[in-house]
C-alpha cells in the first residue's frame, strides 16, 4: 500500500513540476535572442511568438494545477476507500474468528453430554451384575451413539450445502409441501395431529421455481418438525403458500410457547440453542441447515414470533420464481 | 428374471461364509473392534493397517473382499485400488468414505468399488454389505462396478457421459435420476432399500428422504415407460425398496 501511495504523489507533483519547468525555460529563450535579432520586424514576431509561447506555459501551467486539484481529490479519496475497506476486511476476519470461536464451544458442548453419557454407561456395563441394568447400559450407550451420529450427520450436510452445486430443476411447490405433510406423519411428535397445509386454487398452474426439489423439501421439512416439536397437542401447525408473481412465500405457522425475542435473532446460527430448545431433542443445526438451503436458492427466510396471545410463531421463506424456462444444468 | 427357490443365488445364501476378508484401516480402535465381529459372523479375517500392506496381501493372501478406508497412511484406499484394478485383480471391494462428499462417491464408482458406506456406519450394515457383494459378484471376473458401459435389453447406461439410452434414444434424466439407475444397474437382482440408495446416492440420511426416492423412482420410470406393476427393469418390493430384475451386461 505503501508503495502504491508514492506513485500517487508523483502523479500528483508530476504535472506541477512540468508547468513550472516550461515557463522558466521560456521566459530564457524569449530574452536570450542576440542583438543582431532586434530588428523591428523581428522584434514584432519574436514579441508575438514569446507572449504565445509565455501564455502556452501559464496554460500549461493552469493545467498542471487543475490536474493536481483533480489528483489530489482522487487520491484522498483512494486513501479513505483503502482506509475502509481496511476496516471491514479487518472486521469481517474477526467476525469469522469470533463465529468459529463460538462454534467450537457450541459443537464441544454438543459432544461433551452424549460422550459423558457414553463413558457412564461403558463402566455401568462392566460393573452392573443383572441382566436388566446390563441392557439399560447398552441402551444408554445406544442412544448417546445415536446423537453423536445424528450431530455428525448434520455436520456433514451443512459442509455438503457448501461444498456441492445445487441442482436446477423445475420444482412444483405445492407438490413438494404435500410431500412434507405426507412425511412428517412418521414424527413421534406429530401425536395423531393435522398439519394444515394452504394451497390457492388460483393462478393454476401455481408457478414453478427453479432448484433442488431435495434440499427444498428438507429445509421445509426441517421448519415443520420444528414446528411440531415445540407446540404441544392442542397447538395448530400450518403451511401456507402464496405467490406475488415475483417470488412465492412459503409459510410455516404455529401456536406454540414461541420464541423468546432475544433468541429470535441468533436462531439462525449454527449449534444456537434458544432458552426453551435446550431440553428438545436435536442437533442445533436444523435451522442453519434451513438458512444455507434458501441462500442458495437466491430466496430469504425471515421470522416473527410472539409469546404473548396471540402466540405462535411464523418462519416466511421467499424463494424467488423463474420468470425464464429454465432447462437441465449439469451437475459439475 | 428373478431367481428360483433352488437358484445358485438362494444356494449360496444358504452357505456358511468363510471367505477370506482383507481389512485395511488405520485407526486400530475401528480395526480391533470389527474384525472380531466380522470373524464372528464367520469370516477369516486379515488386518492391514496401511494402502501399501494392503494391495501386498491383495496379491499374496487372495481375498475374496477387501474392504479399503479411504485415508490411510502411505497410500490411499482411492490409490490402493486403482492400482488393484490396473494389475487386473478384479477382487470385490467396498470402500469405507470418511465423509459423505458426493464426489468423494462419484470416484469411489469411478475407480470401481463395489459398494462404499459412510462412516460412521452400524457393523450390520458392512455385514449386509459384504454379503451383498459377495453374492453378486463371480470370482475373478470384472464386475459391473468397474463397467464404463452397462446395458440391460435395450437400455444402456454410458457411465462417463452421464447419458442413458433407451432403443437408442437418449433418456431425459436428472442428475440424481440417473445416479438412481447407476447405482440400480451396478447392483442388479439385489432388494436396495431407500434408505441405502438415499445414502449412496444423496450422500445422506434424512427422515423425509425416503419419499424423495420414490419420487425420482417415479420420474425415471416414467423416462424408462417402465410400469410399476408389470415392470421390465425396476420392480417395488413392498415395505422394502426396489430391485433391478432385468439382467445386466457390462463393458469397457
Amino acid at each position: 500500500m505503501l508503495k502504491k501511495s508514492w506513485i500517487n504523489l508523483l502523479l500528483i507533483f508530476l504535472p506541477l513540476l512540468a508547468g513550472v519547468i516550461e515557463l522558466i525555460l521560456i521566459t530564457m529563450f524569449a530574452q536570450a535572442l542576440p542583438p543582431y535579432m532586434m530588428t523591428a520586424d523581428f522584434g514584432v514576431f519574436a514579441f508575438v511568438f514569446g507572449m504565445t509561447i509565455r501564455n502556452l506555459g501559464v496554460v500549461a501551467f493552469m493545467m498542471g494545477l487543475f490536474i493536481t486539484g483533480l489528483l489530489l481529490i482522487f487520491y484522498n479519496r483512494t486513501l479513505r476507500r483503502q482506509a475502509e475497506t481496511y476496516t471491514l476486511v479487518e472486521g469481517a476476519k474477526l467476525e469469522a474468528e469470533q463465529g468459529r470461536r463460538r462454534f467450537l464451544r457450541r459443537l464441544d458442548h454438543e459432544i461433551k453430554n452424549p460422550l459423558t453419557g457414553l463413558r457412564a454407561a461403558l463402566v455401568n456395563m462392566q460393573e452392573v451384575k443383572t441382566e436388566v441394568d446390563r441392557k439399560r447400559a447398552v441402551d444408554n450407550a445406544s442412544n448417546a451413539v445415536e446423537r453423536l451420529t445424528r450431530l455428525l450427520t448434520d455436520l456433514r450436510k451443512l459442509s455438503d450445502l457448501g461444498e456441492r452445486p445445487i441442482e436446477l430443476w423445475q420444482v412444483d411447490v405445492p407438490d413438494l409441501l404435500q410431500d412434507v405433510v405426507d412425511a412428517a406423519h412418521v414424527l413421534p411428535a406429530y401425536g395423531g395431529r393435522e398439519v394444515n397445509l394452504l394451497i390457492p386454487k388460483v393462478p393454476s398452474p401455481f408457478p414453478m421455481i427453479t432448484g433442488d426439489r431435495d434440499l427444498l423439501v428438507l429445509a421445509v421439512y426441517n421448519l415443520v418438525e420444528n414446528a411440531l416439536k415445540f407446540t404441544c397437542e392442542t397447538d395448530s401447525v400450518e403451511i401456507r403458500v402464496n405467490e406475488d408473481g415475483r417470488a412465492i412465500l412459503i409459510e410455516v405457522a404455529d401456536s406454540g410457547v414461541g420464541i423468546p425475542a432475544e433468541d429470535v435473532s441468533k436462531i439462525f446460527e449454527e449449534l444456537y440453542r434458544g432458552s426453551n430448545a435446550r431440553s428438545t431433542e436435536g442437533s442445533g443445526l436444523g435451522l442453519a441447515l434451513v438458512y444455507r438451503i434458501i441462500s442458495l436458492h437466491g430466496g430469504q427466510i425471515t421470522v416473527r414470533s410472539s409469546q404473548e396471545e396471540p402466540r405462535g410463531t411464523v418462519f416466511t421463506i421467499r424463494l424467488p420464481v423463474n420468470k425464464k424456462k429454465v432447462t437441465l444444468l449439469p451437475s459439475s | 428374471m428373478r431367481p428360483g427357490p433352488f437358484s445358485t443365488f438362494n444356494l449360496l445364501k444358504m452357505l456358511p461364509d468363510r471367505s477370506t476378508l482383507l481389512l485395511a484401516d488405520d485407526d486400530p480402535t475401528i480395526a480391533d473392534s470389527l474384525a472380531p465381529f466380522l470373524e464372528r459372523a464367520g469370516f477369516h479375517v486379515l488386518v492391514v493397517s496401511d494402502g501399501v500392506n494392503a494391495l501386498e496381501k491383495a496379491q499374496t493372501h487372495h481375498p475374496e473382499l477387501i474392504i479399503l478406508d479411504v485415508l490411510m497412511p502411505r497410500m490411499d484406499g482411492r490409490e490402493t485400488l486403482r492400482r488393484l484394478r490396473k494389475a487386473k485383480i478384479w477382487t470385490p471391494t467396498i470402500l469405507l468414505t470418511q465423509v459423505g462428499e458426493a464426489s468423494e462417491r462419484a470416484l469411489a464408482l469411478e475407480e470401481g468399488a463395489d459398494d462404499y458406506l459412510n462412516k460412521p456406519f452400524d457393523p450390520h450394515e458392512l455385514l449386509a454389505r459384504i454379503r451383498a457383494v459377495l453374492r453378486r459378484v463371480r470370482p475373478g471376473e470384472r464386475s459391473l462396478s468397474a463397467a464404463w458401459l452397462l446395458t440391460a435389453n435395450d437400455l444402456s447406461l454410458d457411465r462417463r457421459a452421464r447419458r442413458a439410452t433407451l432403443s437408442g434414444e437418449t433418456v431425459e434424466l436428472t442428475p440424481k435420476a440417473l445416479a438412481v439407475l447407476e447405482y440400480l444397474m451396478t447392483h442388479p437382482d439385489e432388494a436396495v432399500t431407500r434408505e441405502r440408495l438415499l445414502e449412496a446416492v444423496w450422500g445422506w440420511e434424512y427422515p423425509a428422504g425416503t419419499r424423495t426416492v420414490d419420487t425420482r423412482m417415479a420420474e425415471l420410470r416414467r423416462a424408462l415407460d417402465d410400469d410399476p406393476t408389470d415392470p421390465r427393469f425396476i420392480e417395488t418390493i413392498p415395505g422394502e425398496g426396489y430391485r433391478f430384475i432385468a439382467s445386466v451386461h457390462g463393458e469397457g
